[in-house]
C-alpha cells in the first residue's frame, strides 16, 4: 500500500490526472453511439475519479513547502532537444488543477440533459475529455515544450464544440461577403487568435532555450533568470512574444475581440470552460513562466500591462453597460475581471500576484456559473436579447434567485469569493514593487476602482432588466421549465464554493501564498 | 593496375530487389489476362515490401557507411533512412491505387511498373555522390511520373498537367545538366568529394561559375520541389494526374527533389553557403506566402492540397537555406530531413481524405462537402487528423515538424534565420484557415438533402491506419521521428 502511494507521489498521480480524461475519451470512441447513456455514465465516471484523484493529490501535497515543485517526476520524452517530460505542482499550480478538474466534472453533468442541437452527447462528452486534459496537463507541465504541448491541446476540442454545437443565428460579419452563422465565424476566430499568440510563443520558447543553456525546463529556466542569465534587447523581445502568447489568451485588451464572439457562440458548457479555465491558461503561464525567468523585462513591462490592465477594466465595464445580449455581458465582463487579475499580477507583488490567483479561482467559478445560467436561461427562453426578458424571478424564482446571488458574487459583494481578488488587486496596485513607476500604478488603481463601480452598475442594470419587474406578456402563459435537478446539480456546488472562499480565502491563500511569495522574493528580491 | 570489380551486393540489395520487382511487374502483366490483373499489383505491393527487409538490416547492423563504386555510391544513415521512406510512400501509394486503377480502364500492370521505376530512381537518389549517378536518379524518379500524370488519357486537364509537366521537367533537367557542366568543366571530376577538393584547391570555391552552377541547380531542383517562382506546374499537374499519383507527386517526388538539394548543396556547395544561402532565404519565404496566400482561394480540394504543399516546401527548405548561412549543416539537415518525414505521412492521410471525400460527394468543390463527417465518423476524424498536422496543432504530428524546422531557424540567433523564423509563423497562421475550412465545412455545414453512403475500401482504410498512427505518434512520442533526422544529419556531414 505505501509503495503504491509512493508511487503515486512521484508523479504517477498527477499523470494519472491529465491523461485519465484523454484515454477516457478514446474508449468512449469505441461505444456505440446509440448507447448514450452508458457514454454519458462513464465520462461522468471518468471525471469524477480524475477529480477525486486531484483530491488525493491535494491530500498528498505538502503545504508546508508550497513553493517548491512537488508529486512529479521527469522522465525522458524527445531527447534529442532535450525535452522532458517533466511534471509537478506548487501552491500556484494546485488550485487550478483543482478548478479544473471540478469544472470539468460539472461540465459534464450539466451535459447530460442540456446540449443543443444536434445533441450528440458522444461527441461533446469526449471533447470535454480531451479538453480536460490539455486543461490539467498545462498546470502540471513543468517543460516549455510540454506546456507548448498541452496549452495547445485544448484549441482542437473547443474550435469543435464552438463550431458543431455553436449558436446558429446567421449574421453578417465586416470582411466577409456573405452572411455567415455566428458560430462558424467565432470558432475560426478563436483559433487564428489564439494560434497567432501561440506560435509566437513557441519562437520565445526557443530563444530562451538556445540562451539557457539549451533546457527547456521551466524550474532550471527559472534558476537562470533570476540569477540574471537573460537580459538586453534579446529579453525583451523573448518577453513580448512570450507577453503576445498568454495576453490573447488571458485575453487582455486590445487582444481580446475574440472573445465576446467566441462566449456568445459557444455552447452553455463551452462557454463555461473557456472561462473558468482556458482564460486561466494565459494568466497563470504569466505567473508561471514569464515573470520568474525574465523578472527584469517584467519590471520593465509591468507599468505597460498595469496600463492595459486598467483600460481593460473601464472597456470592459463601459462595454458591458452597451450590451443588450445576456451572454455578451458576461462575456464582457470576463474582460474586466481578467483585467483585474492582470493588474495584481502587474504590481510584482506577493498581495498582487495573491490577489491574482484568488482572483482566477473566482472568476472560474462565478463567471463559469453566470455562464451556466445564461446558457440556461437561453436555452429557456430561446432569446439572449435582455429587452425582451424581464420578470424573470416570477417566472423562473430557482434560476433567478441563483442568477442575483451570482451577479452579486460577480460585482465583488465582501463575504463572497469575487471580493477577494478585486479588492487586494487593487491593494497591490497601490503599494507596487518598488522602483515601479508609483504614478502609473496609482492611476491604474483609481482606474480599477472606479472598474468596480462600473461594474456593480453594469451587473446590478442587468438584474433589474433580466430578474426584476414583471413579465413580458410574450412570456405569460408559456411553459417555461426552471431548473432541472442536472443543472441545480451542476451549480449548487460552485455556490456553495463562492460563499465557502469568501468567507475563507485561506483555502487558495493557504496553497498559494508561500509559493507566491518564494516567486516574488527569488525574482524580484523584494 | 588491374581493375577488379567487387560489387557489395548486400549493400544495394534494397535497389536490386526493386529492379526484380520492376522486371517481374512487366513480364506478369504480360502473361496475366484482364481477370487477373490484379495479381500483378499484389506482386508489387509484395515487392515494395520484401524490398523493405534490407533497409531494416542495414539499419539494426549499421556500423559505418558503406562505400560502393569507387565513392559514387554511398549507404550511410542518412540514404537508409530516405530510402525507408520512399518505399514506405510508394507501398502507401499501391495501396491507395488498387481501387483507383481497377475502377477505370487504366493499365494495370504499366502503372505499377512506373511507379516502381520512379521508386528506384529516388533510391538512387539518396546513395549517390557523383554528378552522374545523381542525374541519373532525378530523373529516373521523374521521368516515369510525366506519363503517370497524364493517365487519364480522356482528361484534358490531365494531358495539359501532363505537358505542363514534361516540358517544365525537360527544363528544369537541362538546367541541372548544365550546372552539373559547368561544375565538371571547372575541376574535371564527377564524384562529390573530389570536386571539394578540387575547387578548394584551386580556390575557386567562391568563384562566379560555381555559383552560376549553383544557382542553375537550384533553379532545376526548384521545379521538382515546386517552390516559388518553379512552382506554377504544379496544381495544373496535380489536378489532372489521378489522385494517387498526385499524392505522389507531392510527397515523394518532392522528397526526392529535396534529397537532391540536401545532398548537393551540402556536400558540393557548403564552402559558398552564404551566396547561396541569401537565395534559399527569398525562395523559402516567398514559397511559403505565395503558396499559403493562394491556397486560401481554393475550393478544388486536390488545388488546394497542391498549394498546401508548395508552402509545405517552404518549410522544408527553410532549415536548409539558413544552414548555408550559418554554415550549421548537421541542424540544417536534421530539422529538413525530420520534417520531410512527418510530412509524408500526414500528407499521405490528406490525400487520402480527398480520395474518399471526393468520391463520396462526388464533387471536387469543397464547399458541396458539407456534413460528410456526419455519413464517415472515421474518414472525419481523419480529416481532422491530417488537415490539423498539416496546420502544425499540437498534439498531432505536424508541430514538431514545425517545431525542430523553427528551432534550427532560430539556433543562432542571426538575422536571417531569424526572419524566416517570424515568416514561418505568421505563415502557420493564415495556414490554418485553410485548413481548418476542410474539417469546418464537412463537420460543421449542413448537408445537403438525400441520404449518402460513403464505403471505404480496405486498402485505404490501412493507408488511413497506418498514416494516422505514425502521425499520431509523430505528434505524442517525436523522440522517435527526432533521433531519425538526427541520426541522418550525424552521418550526412561525417
Amino acid at each position: 500500500m505505501t509503495s503504491i502511494l509512493e508511487t503515486f507521489s512521484n508523479g504517477l498521480g498527477i499523470s494519472l490526472v491529465v491523461f485519465l480524461p484523454l484515454v477516457s475519451a478514446v474508449f468512449i470512441l469505441f461505444i456505440p453511439k446509440k448507447q448514450e447513456f452508458l457514454i454519458k455514465i462513464a465520462t461522468l465516471g471518468s471525471s469524477l475519479v480524475t477529480f477525486g484523484l486531484s483530491l488525493i493529490v491535494a491530500y498528498q501535497f505538502d503545504y508546508d513547502n508550497a513553493h517548491m515543485f512537488q508529486l512529479g517526476n521527469k522522465l525522458t520524452w524527445i531527447e534529442s532537444i532535450n525535452s522532458n517530460y517533466e511534471i509537478g505542482i506548487d501552491g500556484i499550480s494546485l488550485p487550478l488543477l483543482l478548478l479544473s478538474t471540478f469544472i470539468s466534472v460539472l461540465a459534464i453533468i450539466y451535459s447530460f440533459e442540456h446540449l443543443p442541437e444536434p445533441v450528440n452527447p458522444k461527441g461533446m462528452m469526449s471533447l470535454i475529455l480531451i479538453l480536460e486534459t490539455g486543461m490539467n496537463g498545462t498546470f502540471v507541465a513543468l517543460d516549455l515544450i510540454l506546456f507548448f504541448v498541452f496549452f495547445e491541446l485544448v484549441l482542437l476540442p473547443m474550435y469543435f464544440m464552438i463550431g458543431i454545437w455553436g449558436d446558429r443565428t446567421v449574421r453578417s460579419v465586416a470582411g466577409f461577403k456573405n452572411q455567415i452563422e455566428t458560430r462558424l465565424y467565432a470558432s475560426i476566430k478563436f483559433f487564428v487568435f489564439t494560434l497567432f499568440g501561440s506560435a509566437f510563443m513557441l519562437l520565445g520558447f526557443l530563444g530562451l532555450y538556445f540562451r539557457g543553456s539549451k533546457t527547456f525546463s521551466i524550474p532550471e529556466l527559472i534558476e537562470l533568470g533570476t540569477s540574471g542569465a537573460f537580459t538586453g534587447t534579446f529579453a525583451t523581445l523573448v518577453f513580448a512574444v512570450l507577453f503576445l502568447g498568454f495576453a490573447v489568451k488571458v485575453p487582455m485588451w486590445p487582444l481580446h475581440t475574440w472573445l465576446p464572439d467566441a462566449h456568445t457562440a459557444a455552447p452553455t458548457v463551452g462557454s463555461v470552460l473557456l472561462a473558468a479555465i482556458l482564460l486561466k491558461l494565459g494568466s497563470y503561464g504569466f505567473v508561471r513562466i514569464a515573470l520568474p525567468i525574465l523578472p527584469e523585462q517584467a519590471k520593465a513591462w509591468a507599468p505597460a500591462i498595469a496600463i492595459l490592465a486598467a483600460i481593460g477594466i473601464i472597456y470592459g465595464s463601459l462595454a458591458c453597460l452597451a450590451q443588450t445580449d445576456l451572454k455578451r455581458l458576461i462575456a464582457f465582463s470576463s474582460v474586466g475581471h481578467m483585467g483585474f487579475v492582470m493588474l495584481g499580477i502587474s504590481s510584482l507583488t506577493s498581495i498582487g500576484i495573491n490577489a491574482a490567483m484568488i482572483g482566477m479561482v473566482a472568476h472560474g467559478i462565478i463567471t463559469g456559473l453566470l455562464f451556466f445560467i445564461s446558457g440556461s436561461m437561453a436555452h429557456t427562453y430561446h432569446t439572449r436579447d435582455m429587452d425582451r426578458l424581464g420578470g424573470n424571478m416570477k417566472l423562473l424564482p430557482k434560476t433567478g434567485a441563483l442568477l442575483g446571488f451570482t451577479a452579486m458574487a460577480s460585482l465583488g459583494l465582501p463575504g463572497l469569493a469575487g471580493f477577494w481578488g478585486e479588492f487586494m488587486a487593487l491593494l497591490g496596485a497601490y503599494n507596487p514593487l518598488p522602483g515601479l513607476n508609483i504614478t502609473v500604478f496609482r492611476t491604474s488603481m483609481v482606474a480599477g476602482a472606479i472598474g468596480t463601480v462600473l461594474t456593480a452598475g453594469y451587473l446590478l442594470w442587468m438584474l433589474q432588466r433580466v430578474n426584476l419587474g414583471e413579465p413580458k406578456e410574450e412570456w405569460i402563459g408559456q411553459d417555461l421549465h426552471d431548473a432541472d435537478n442536472y443543472e441545480l446539480a451542476a451549480w449548487i456546488p460552485l455556490v456553495i464554493l463562492t460563499v465557502l472562499i469568501g468567507i475563507f480565502p485561506k483555502l487558495i491563500f493557504g496553497s498559494t501564498n508561500d509559493a507566491v511569495i518564494s516567486l516574488v522574493t527569488k525574482a524580484f528580491g523584494g | 593496375m588491374e581493375a577488379e570489380i567487387s560489387i557489395n551486393y548486400l549493400a544495394i540489395s534494397t535497389e536490386l530487389i526493386v529492379i526484380f520487382t520492376i522486371v517481374g511487374t512487366i513480364t506478369l502483366d504480360l502473361i496475366f489476362t484482364k481477370k487477373s490483373k490484379y495479381l500483378v499489383a499484389l506482386f508489387a505491393l509484395v515487392g515494395s515490401l520484401i524490398s523493405f527487409i534490407p533497409i531494416i538490416f542495414q539499419w539494426a547492423n549499421y556500423s559505418k557507411a558503406m562505400v560502393l563504386f569507387d565513392g559514387s555510391y554511398v549507404i550511410d544513415k542518412f540514404s537508409i533512412i530516405l530510402k525507408g521512406l520512399f518505399i514506405l510512400v510508394t507501398y502507401l501509394t499501391f495501396l491507395l491505387s488498387i481501387n483507383f486503377v481497377e475502377s477505370d480502364t487504366y493499365y494495370e500492370g504499366e502503372y505499377y511498373f512506373l511507379l516502381l521505376c520512379s521508386l528506384l530512381g529516388a533510391l538512387v537518389v539518396a546513395s549517390s555522390r557523383d554528378l552522374l549517378t545523381i542525374f541519373i536518379g532525378i530523373e529516373l524518379a521523374s521521368g516515369p511520373m510525366f506519363l503517370l500524370s497524364g493517365w487519364r488519357k480522356g482528361d484534358p486537364k490531365s494531358n495539359e498537367g501532363a505537358i505542363k509537366f514534361f516540358l517544365l521537367g525537360v527544363l528544369s533537367a537541362s538546367l541541372i545538366l548544365y550546372g552539373f557542366s559547368l561544375l565538371y568543366g571547372v575541376t574535371g571530376k564527377i564524384i562529390f568529394s573530389e570536386i571539394v577538393s578540387s575547387l578548394s584547391a584551386t580556390g575557386l570555391h567562391q568563384s562566379p561559375v560555381v555559383l552560376l552552377s549553383s544557382i542553375l541547380i537550384l533553379a532545376g531542383i526548384g521545379f521538382k520541389i515546386s517552390v516559388v517562382p518553379f512552382h506554377s506546374w504544379a496544381p495544373d499537374t496535380y489536378e489532372g494526374s489521378p489522385l494517387p499519383v498526385t499524392a505522389y507527386l507531392s510527397i515523394s517526388s518532392k522528397a526526392t527533389g529535396f534529397v537532391a538539394l540536401i545532398i548537393l548543396f551540402t556536400k558540393v556547395f557548403y564552402e559558398s553557403g552564404t551566396s547561396w544561402g541569401v537565395i534559399l532565404v527569398l525562395i523559402s519565404g516567398a514559397t511559403m506566402f505565395i503558396g499559403n496566400l493562394s491556397a486560401l482561394q481554393q475550393t478544388n480540394p486536390i488545388r488546394l492540397l497542391a498549394y498546401s504543399s508548395i508552402a509545405q516546401a517552404g518549410f522544408i527548405l527553410a532549415p536548409i537555406a539558413v544552414a548555408g548561412i550559418t554554415g550549421n549543416y548537421n541542424d540544417g539537415v536534421y530539422a529538413s530531413v525530420t520534417y520531410l518525414v512527418i510530412y509524408a505521412f500526414m500528407n499521405m492521410g490528406a490525400f487520402l481524405v480527398v480520395n474518399i471525400l471526393i468520391k463520396a460527394s462526388g464533387s471536387e468543390n469543397i464547399y458541396e462537402w458539407g456534413g460528410l463527417a456526419k455519413d464517415s465518423p472515421m474518414t472525419g476524424i481523419f480529416s481532422v487528423v491530417f488537415f490539423f498536422s498539416l496546420a502544425g496543432i499540437p498534439p498531432l504530428g505536424g508541430w514538431f515538424a514545425k517545431f525542430v524546422v523553427f528551432r534550427s531557424l532560430l539556433s543562432t540567433g542571426e538575422i536571417f534565420g531569424l526572419s524566416l523564423g517570424i515568416i514561418g509563423a505568421i505563415n502557420a497562421v493564415i495556414a490554418l484557415v485553410y485548413y481548418a475550412r476542410v474539417s469546418k465545412i464537412i463537420w460543421m455545414d449542413d448537408s445537403p438533402a438525400g441520404e449518402r453512403v460513403i464505403t471505404v475500401p480496405n486498402p485505404l482504410k490501412v493507408v488511413g491506419f497506418i498514416s494516422l498512427a505514425l502521425t499520431l505518434l509523430a505528434g505524442v512520442f517525436p523522440g522517435i521521428f527526432s533521433s531519425l533526422g538526427e541520426a541522418s544529419a550525424i552521418f550526412f556531414s561525417s
